[in-house]
């Protein structure tokens, strides 16, 4: 990567400093790349550079980060809490919590802020990328930018094309992504769920049921399906890594926006968030609760 | 790992067969490998030997392991042969009637503590273990394809399985160095039950124009840790079998998920099997499929 050349979009107003916006500023900062992110309070600002900071530093642990290039990716990542400092930014990549009138209502301050150009960006994984577009101005400039979980680690990012989405601005993301490290980007349409997660709700619930229903033990069915398939994880301490909370939350709105079983949330998973079993997050879940569990 | 020998025997020498002889043999345990056909009992000594060789050349096996491992091993087209057996694996081809005849017959050769274990993929273990007059003695041990590199055995109980046999068969897995994960007697164990699935819902979503087969290939491994993408790991498995696999399950779950999807018939109609015949969804200059 060559960071003495100034990169297009070149300075990202990111919103949200959480689990994904994280992830997301160290990625657009080692790409040389400036981030000004807005929080909504210095304490969770606070928190995101500790996150930032502890996955630049794992890094440098196993050797695959230079000191150096710890220092100036940090110092590339700037915080507000407040919205006019996002004036002059070239794009915005919007990743606050997943509600649809909390996004709506942020992006057409935003929008108001940056003008008509700016191209606008979502993290989204469940709402419409073509809905939270159809409020703001020039809707052709609005675009999903969708990353996986931990962003700096997954190698995929889903393009997301909303039906009034510029073909310029798919190209330029295309583009973007070239210059992220490590990274692919894959053109997705934008159905519920995109691509990945449209697969993968499914097989989630289905696991979930066959769980309930005594297929076999949490543990034996994460062990079979790495063991026999040679996944990173299972599908259960993929689910409590992911939160069962978010699972339950994505997986219905695919399933009121499909009308399709596959995604209709298993009663189990249901009765566990009801519960307060979130998953790794609040140590309560599949495998987290496990006697000498990961 | 300390246990004692055992003579085990393997009834069928083909791809699991053979795989399944090589795991027991590089354990130390005397083998029998049998199988009707004279050919193909052969090959399936040679593919036992060939790995065993090309294990010296990676490094993986000395000489002598090799020497000795093969020593361990013989093959036999007499079922006579088998008599000395405590445990017997079956893997002859996915018949009901075949499997259960071949327990009958063994009833009548072998000891009764030896243990039975079958290999299939889709059929019932409780029906299969009906074929013998010990059902107690059944047990499903479903290797995965290579068995020799692949380290899950999924363990199946069938209605009439005894606790004795179910435990002597975990430790003898044990023994194997295999990690044994135990479901139940019903279609498709775990892997198969959700890979089928999976692997028909990523080939809708190919028919349905989601994305080319490169861009599911390789957003799907990017995004979930799966070592290969859905169409890659299909043209591994062929087409035929994805096809006979799914269709079994269908026929036993009517569950629509199950079902092949169109392009199924037509890739196999069309001779495009997957690797083994050069084409599948990808061209392939080499078809072999796995080096040892
Ligand atoms: N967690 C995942 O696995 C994952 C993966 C891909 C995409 N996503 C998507 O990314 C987005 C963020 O998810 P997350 O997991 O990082 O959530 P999170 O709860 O960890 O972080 C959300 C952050 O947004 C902040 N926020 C809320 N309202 C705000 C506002 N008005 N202005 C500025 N900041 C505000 C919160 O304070 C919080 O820090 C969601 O749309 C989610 O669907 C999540
Ligand atoms: N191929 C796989 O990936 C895979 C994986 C797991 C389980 N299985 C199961 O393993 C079993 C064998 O499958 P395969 O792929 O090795 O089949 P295969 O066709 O390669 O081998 C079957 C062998 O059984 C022999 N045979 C047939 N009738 C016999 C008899 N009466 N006595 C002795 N031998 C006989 C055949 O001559 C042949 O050599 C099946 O039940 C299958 O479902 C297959």
């Amino acid at each position: 990567m060559n960071t003495s050349s100034v990169p297009d979009l070149a300075t990202i107003g990111l919103l949200g400093f959480g689990t994904m916006g994280a992830g997301i500023a160290q990625v657009m900062a080692a790409s040389g790349r400036r981030v000004v992110v807005l929080e909504t309070d210095r304490a969770r600002l606070d928190e995101g550079f500790a996150l930032v900071g502890a996955s630049l530093d794992a890094g440098v642990t196993r050797g695959r980060l230079s000191e150096n290039a710890r220092t100036s990716a940090l110092a590339r990542i700037t915080g507000t809490t407040e919205i006019r400092d996002l004036a002059g930014v070239e794009a915005v990549l919007e990743s606050v919590t997943e509600n649809g009138e909390l996004k709506k209502a942020l992006l057409t301050r935003v929008a108001a802020l940056v003008g008509e150009k700016i191209p606008i960006l979502t993290n989204t994984s469940a709402l419409s990328v073509t809905d939270l577009a159809a409020g703001l101005p020039n809707p052709a400039r609005v675009a999903g930018l969708h990353f996986f979980n931990p962003a700096p680690a997954m190698r995929t990012v889903e393009i997301v094309r909303a039906l009034h989405t510029g073909e310029d601005l798919v190209d330029r993301l295309f583009a973007l992504v070239e210059t992220l490290d490590g990274k692919d980007a894959v053109l997705v349409k934008d159905r519920p769920g995109f691509l990945v997660n449209a697969l993968l709700m499914p097989y989630l619930n289905d696991v979930v049921q066959e769980y309930d229903d005594g297929l076999a033990s949490a543990e034996d069915l994460d062990a079979a399906l790495r063991l026999g398939l040679g996944y990173k994880s299972g599908p259960l301490e993929m689910l409590d890594m992911i939160g069962l909370d978010v699972h339950l939350h994505a997986t219905e709105a695919a399933y009121r926006a499909t009308l399709d079983p596959r995604y209709a949330p298993p009663p189990l998973l249901r009765r566990m968030v009801a519960a307060g079993m979130l998953g790794a997050k609040n140590g309560q879940g599949f495998r987290t609760g496990e006697e000498g569990g990961r | 790992m300390s246990h004692s020998r055992k003579t085990v025997a393997v009834v069928g020498a083909g791809t699991m067969g053979s795989g399944i002889a090589t795991v027991m043999a590089r354990a130390g345990h005397t083998t029998i490998l049998f199988d009707i056909d004279e050919a193909g009992l052969r090959r399936g000594v040679d593919t036992v030997h060939g790995f065993f060789d090309n294990s010296v050349r990676k490094g993986k096996l000395s000489a002598g392991q090799a020497s000795a491992a093969k020593a361990a091993l013989k093959g036999t087209t007499s079922l006579a042969d088998l008599a000395s057996s405590e445990v017997v694996v079956e893997a002859v081809f996915e018949n009901l009637d075949l499997k259960k005849e071949i327990f009958g017959q063994l009833d009548e050769i072998v000891s009764e503590s030896a243990l039975f274990h079958t290999n299939t993929s889709t059929l019932s273990v409780t029906g299969i273990a009906s074929g013998s007059r010990i059902p107690g003695r059944v047990v499903g041990t479903h290797y995965c394809n290579p068995a020799p590199l692949m380290k899950l055995v999924e363990v199946a109980d069938g209605r009439h399985t005894a606790d004795w046999a179910h435990r002597a068969t975990l430790e003898f897995l044990g023994s194997l160095g295999k990690t044994g994960v135990v479901t139940k007697d019903r279609p498709g164990f775990i892997v198969n039950r959700f890979l089928i699935p999976w692997e028909n819902s990523c080939i809708r979503a190919l028919e349905a124009g989601l994305g080319t087969k490169e861009a599911i290939d390789s957003a799907v491994p990017g995004a979930l840790g799966h070592p290969m993408g859905p169409f890659r790991l299909l043209d591994i498995v062929g087409m035929d079998i994805h096809q006979q696999v799914a269709t079994r399950l269908y026929e036993q779950l009517r569950d629509p998920r199950f079902f092949p999807p169109p392009m199924v018939e037509r890739m196999v109609a069309a001779g495009d099997l997957g690797r083994k015949t050069g084409r599948g969804f990808y061209e392939y200059g080499d078809t072999r499929l796995f080096g040892s």
